[in-house]
């Protein structure tokens, strides 16, 4: 039964070439928005979380801060919650950090009379110690003890980012939604419209003799079929747009601690997976519907 | 054993009406039918023929009155049993109601698809009957591109493929020309032969004058009874 099934499936998808491609496109095109979102939240995921391990808080020193009110300065600051490593950087390595920054620009500096640069201590935090309000909050702590000129660290940036991210966030799930159902109505669609375009057929079917089974299994195949190909080729497109453009943005070069990242093989099957469940579903619910006697 | 295999009686029809709304198709319509009887049942257009052709392969049901088959009650039988009923009828049609996308061949293997038979069994039985009916050079032609004639055989054919109890055949020769319609009707009598019950709706008059059976006629859904 499910032989003749498959084969019957095989036959109608040819027979019914341009509707069913139509219906793979259009699953495609859906899985392709819904995993093209997935990708962009497991990398700003993964950037976010890269970049909040790789946060520092700078402290630089006023010029006044003699040597034992320095080392002062960095017991108080050991001392609080959320640090985990404190390194000084003299105005002289941040000097020469900087002049080997800027390469070819560095006799610029040659014309200042003085190092303009002053002391400060580079925080590492505490990796449990990642939370943006919990470092605001440290940050503040730190500018209001005695020698601390001023405190800098990626403040706005991040709080720029998680929020365009937390934006992405709502937006995808409803975008994913809604295409969650417009697949679900397309290939509900389809079938109904295989099953009108071949009510005469079904008809002879059942007079010499088939069960709802022998009428429905293909169909079931062939909407399961339909979810599986628009799957593959959804995830085949979402790579294609991947490989071409992501090499373009060079984004070694712009984020050294983060590598962009495509879905994984896992995900990219339970996409697959859900692309046939749909179909199924959209195959149930239509045939429910026609096979009413 | 029920009764009406004792009288080797293998349709059995009481007091069925069939109304289409306001309209009564057929009304009271009381018949036997014997194993391997060879049936004509005719009349004018509108007579109901069709419908009792209909009712009896589950196509339609009664309004009221009973339908046996084979001892099976048709009244009564569930959603699931249709199936297993219908394989008991080969049915010809007199628009054929072939299958336009499917070969020759596919659309009588399709009998035995349905009841299950593998494709190496399928295939030496499809082109033997396709052979006895004469289309078997045909068999990988789609319907559209054949004649009338040769797509009657087709349905003959495949209404005999799957060697049913009882072969139904409204109107079989309606759009034939003369020559076609008679190597359908000898084909017809061959499957009497083999044994089925064969029951045919037809108003052509001469076919029933040029050939032994049991006439029933109807006139707006009564029983007129034997011409």
């Amino acid at each position: 039964m499910l032989i003749f099934a498959a084969r019957r499936a095989i036959t109608d998808i040819v027979n019914n070439k341009f509707l069913h491609m139509v219906s793979i496109a259009t699953i495609a095109l859906s899985v392709f928005i819904v995993s093209a979102f997935s990708l962009f939240f497991n990398n700003a995921t993964d950037f976010l979380d890269a970049w909040q391990k790789g946060i520092r808080i700078i402290t630089y020193l006023d010029d006044t801060a003699a040597e034992s009110h320095q080392a002062d300065l960095k017991q108080r600051i050991e001392s609080l919650d959320g640090v985990a490593a404190i390194a000084f950087i003299s105005k002289d390595d941040a000097y020469r950090d900087l002049q080997q920054k800027i390469g070819q620009q560095s006799s610029l500096l040659e014309s200042l009379d003085k190092n303009p640069l002053p002391d400060s201590f580079e925080i590492t935090l505490a990796d449990s110690f990642r939370n943006l309000e919990d470092i605001e909050k440290l940050a503040q702590t730190i500018a209001q003890l005695p020698y601390v000129d001023d405190v800098e660290y990626a403040q706005k940036w991040l709080y720029r980012f998680s929020g365009i991210y937390n934006l992405f966030k709502v937006t995808g799930l409803v975008l994913v939604s809604i295409f969650f159902m417009a697949t679900l109505l397309i290939i509900a669609n389809t079938i109904r419209l295989i099953m009108y375009s071949r009510r005469e057929e079904i008809e002879i079917i059942r007079i010499i003799g088939a069960d709802e089974e022998f009428i429905k299994y293909p169909l079931f195949f062939a909407a399961v079929a339909q979810g599986f190909l628009g799957g593959i080729a959804g995830i085949l497109m979402l790579y294609l747009a991947f490989a071409l453009t992501i090499p373009n943005f060079a984004p070694e070069t712009i984020f050294a601690f983060f590598e962009i990242r495509f879905i994984t093989i896992r995900f990219a099957l339970t996409i697959v997976l859900c692309s046939m469940i749909i179909g199924w579903v959209g195959c149930y619910f239509s045939i429910r519907k026609f096979l009413k006697l | 054993m029920y009764p009406d295999q004792e009288n080797n009686l293998i349709i059995r029809m009481f007091n069925v009406t069939k109304r289409y709304g306001k309209m009564e198709a057929l009304r009271n319509l009381t018949l036997d039918v014997r194993k391997n009887e060879f049936v004509f049942v005719t009349g004018p257009s509108g007579a109901g023929k069709s419908t009792m052709i209909k009712l009896l392969y589950h196509g339609e049901t009664a309004s009221s009155g009973a339908i046996l088959v084979d001892g099976m009650n048709l009244g009564r039988i569930s959603r699931k049993q249709v199936p297993r009923l219908r394989r008991k009828f080969g049915v010809i049609f007199q628009d054929f109601k072939l299958i336009p996308t499917k070969t020759v061949f596919q659309n009588v293997a399709l009998v035995l698809e349905v009841g299950g038979l593998k494709p190496k069994e399928i295939y030496p039985r499809v082109m033997e009957v396709l052979t006895y009916v004469g289309i078997d050079d045909r068999a990988e032609e789609f319907p559209p591109v054949l004649s009338g004639g040769e797509k009657q055989r087709v349905a003959v054919a495949r209404a005999m493929v799957g060697v049913p109890e009882i072969v139904l055949a409204d109107e079989p020769t309606g759009s034939l020309d003369p020559e076609s319609a008679a190597h359908i009707f000898r084909l017809l009598q061959a499957v009497h032969r083999s044994g089925a019950t064969v029951i045919i709706a037809t108003h052509d008059q001469q076919m029933i004058q040029n050939h032994n059976g049991r006439v029933v006629r109807l006139e707006k859904g009564r029983m007129a009874g034997p011409d």
